[in-house]
Order: structure tokens, then sequence, then C-alpha cells
């Protein structure tokens, strides 16, 4: 028998009309999806609803992340192809809110961030309706490649931290760094593109309350506006354990923590995912504000840091 | 007519293979299209799996406990 899991972590595996037409799309343009090889579990329930989020620059990744069952190894060379097949899929699902993440490509010079350029524009030109969120690798931190992706004016650039500062090496290895996906954060919101900057990370690798209060103000502090929060699930037995089932009332209290610490938008749940559900943002007041936004508030870590215990206390942050 | 309900196929590079924890339907039982038959577990999470059809449930064909792989059938319905 598998281990059990707690009653609230519990999708339906299903496929049907809409999900048959996803899956046939995919398969027939050669593409490949996060939902597959992350193996989510809200993939029954997107597909139905004729969305994916696409995953480019090939289905190798140059890192080995402990917690992600995607391929690592030596990746394929680039399909120059493939933003126009993305483009494609994203025009005969009809989807509105287009989520592009990619494989880590170390073994690129500019990490593939001209191939992100490209898709988004490709996007852009066959959907101009359809808003465009990128989730990149962390580039090494390079913020010209930041740059390049930003000058295809996606409306989203999401970079996700994965997880607290602590638990970074055992959970990402080797080559990724907090700091460095910070500073990829940073250069987003440094950018003189409107794009929503966003991050997301995961929980029950073993962080506290504490930790999750402090990546908050320190998301915040690189500029970030919005933040995805979700249960941590091991894709196969491959991968690490999952350290703690976080109750549901739990995520509410993040999810409020990020809202009181300043964010402008802000999700958190078991089933949470960066790209799940992300065109709901979209629709949130904010999304339009943010596009003619002066400047970002940007305060001091340890001036967030205090906001965050007292807001961790049950006390009205300053 | 006799439809066999199987565990249907995530796509490739998906889950292929699940546990059944317990059938939430007996022999005998009308159900719906939507209803949930079984609580199946992969190493991710615990999935219930819908009636493709709506019908009477006249065999069960895996038990608790089963490894069951995608395109096996579930159960039979009589629709």
């Amino acid at each position: 028998m598998r281990q059990p899991f707690p009653d609230w972590i519990r999708r339906k595996w299903a496929s049907g009309e809409g999900f048959s037409f996803t899956k046939e799309l995919v398969k027939e343009l050669g593409l490949h999806t996060v939902c597959q090889s992350a193996h989510c579990p809200n993939m029954a329930e997107c597909w139905r609803a004729r969305t994916a989020t696409f995953m480019i620059l090939g289905n190798v990744c140059s890192r080995d992340c402990s917690y992600c069952s995607v391929r690592s190894g030596r990746p394929e060379p680039v399909d120059g192809d493939e933003p126009g097949k993305i483009a494609e899929a994203v025009a005969r699902m009809g989807v509105r809110h287009a989520v592009v993440t990619s494989v880590t490509r170390d073994d690129l010079a500019d990490g593939g961030a001209a191939q992100f350029a490209e898709t988004v524009r490709a996007v852009r030109a066959a959907n101009p309706e359809t808003t465009v969120e990128v989730l990149t690798p962390d580039f090494g931190g390079d913020a010209s490649c930041v740059g390049t992706v930003l000058d295809a004016e996606p409306e989203v650039f999401g970079h996700n931290v994965e997880t607290v500062e602590r638990l970074f090496g055992e959970v990402r290895g080797g080559r990724a760094a907090y700091s460095t996906s910070l500073a990829v954060l940073r250069a987003a919101a440094g950018h003189a593109s409107r794009a929503i900057v966003k991050s997301g990370f995961m929980v029950g690798h073993g962080e506290t309350g504490e930790e999750v209060a402090r990546t908050l103000s320190d998301l915040l502090e690189s500029g970030c506006e919005a933040v995805s929060i979700g249960q941590y699930l091991r894709p196969t037995k491959e991968q690490r354990a999952v350290v703690e089932y976080v109750e549901p009332a739990r995520f509410e209290e993040y999810e409020k923590l990020a809202y009181d610490l300043g964010f402008s938008y802000a999700i958190a749940g078991p089933f949470v995912r960066s790209s799940y559900r992300s065109e709901e943002m979209m629709q949130h007041g904010f999304a339009n504000r943010s596009s003619s936004r002066p400047g970002r508030r940007v305060r001091s870590r340890d001036v967030m840091a205090g906001e965050a215990l007292a807001a961790q206390a049950g006390e009205k942050a300053p | 007519m006799t439809y066999e309900v199987k565990l249907p196929s995530l796509g490739e590079d998906s889950v292929e293979e699940a546990t059944v924890s317990y059938w939430l339907v007996e022999e005998g039982d009308q159900v719906k299209e939507g209803d949930d038959l079984v609580e199946m577990t992969t190493d991710k999470a615990a999935f219930s799996v819908p009636s493709p059809e709506s019908g009477t449930v006249l065999e069960k064909l895996v038990e608790e406990g089963d490894d069951v792989r995608v395109g096996d059938v579930l159960c039979t319905l009589e629709t």
C-alpha cells in the first residue's frame, strides 16, 4: 500500500472531452507541459478546462532539484519552431491567459531567454487578446537575460523561489541559490517593463512559520508583488519525501500574512501552484492598476521581518 | 449495454499507475455520470475516479490494495 494522505490531499482522476482535446493537441504539436512532467495533481481540472502550462526549451533540465520529476541531463537542441507551436496551441485551445515556463538551460549562453521572448511575441501576435505569464528559471542571476524576456512585454514575470532560505540547498541543489532567485526578481522589478512580478514557493519541506514570513518579506523587498504558496507533493518515489502536510487553515493564515505584509495579490492552498488558475489574478483589480503603476514600494528587510513577526503574533502590523 | 470503466490516461509522461484505496459504490448501486466510484492513491495524492457514464454498477474488477495501470478496467456498468 502507498502512504495515506490527509483528506484534503484529494483530486479527481478524470478525462472527458476537454481533457482529450488538450491531450491530443499537445501530442500533435509535440509540446511539453509541466502539467505532465511534474505529475501535477491539478492536471485533470486544468486540461478539462482547456488550459495547460507550456514548458519550452525541451523536456530535459540541466539541473536536478530534489523535489522535481522533470528529467535531468543533457538538454536537447532548441527548437526554432517551438514559439510558433505554442502560439498555435494557445489559439486552438482558446487560452485567455497563457503561462509559459521552461526547463533550466545552463548550457545556453542566454539561459533560453531569447526563446522565452520569441514565445511571448509569437503568442501575442497570434492571440492579441491573450495575456502572457512567463515563469522563468534563474538564468544564473543574469539581469540581462531577465531584460531580454521582459523586453517582449509579458503581462506577468514569474520566478519561483521554491523554498525558504535554510532549505534551499537540499531542495534546489548545488547550482541554485536563494540570493540568485531574489536577484532575478529584483532585476525584473527594476526593469522598465510594466510586468507584474510574481513568485511562489512550496511548503511541506519542514520550514517554520517564521521562515515562511521571512521568505515573504524577502520577496516583497525584492520587488515582488504577487505570491503563490502551495503544498509540496512528491511526484514519484525518486523525489524527496514530504515532511509535512500543511493544514488548510495554515494556508489561509499564510495568505492573510502575505496581504498584511503588503503583497498586492496572494494565493495559498494545498493545491495552489504558480500557474494554477493564474488567470484569476488578471481579473483581480490590482492587475489593471499594475499596468500604469508609477513605481514600486521597496521597504527594508528588517522592517518587514518585524512586521511579519508582529503579524504572526496576531498583532496588527505597523 | 455493458460499459467498461477504465482508469483514464492523463497523457504521456504523466502518472501511469495507482493503488486502489477503497470503493465508494457497491455492485448493484445506481450511479450518475460524475459520481465518484473509487478512491485511488498515487505517489503524489489521493484521487477519486468519477463515473464517466450513468448506470448500474455490475461488477467491481479490482480490489482494495490492488495496483492498477492506466487503461485497466476498474468496474463494469449496465448503462
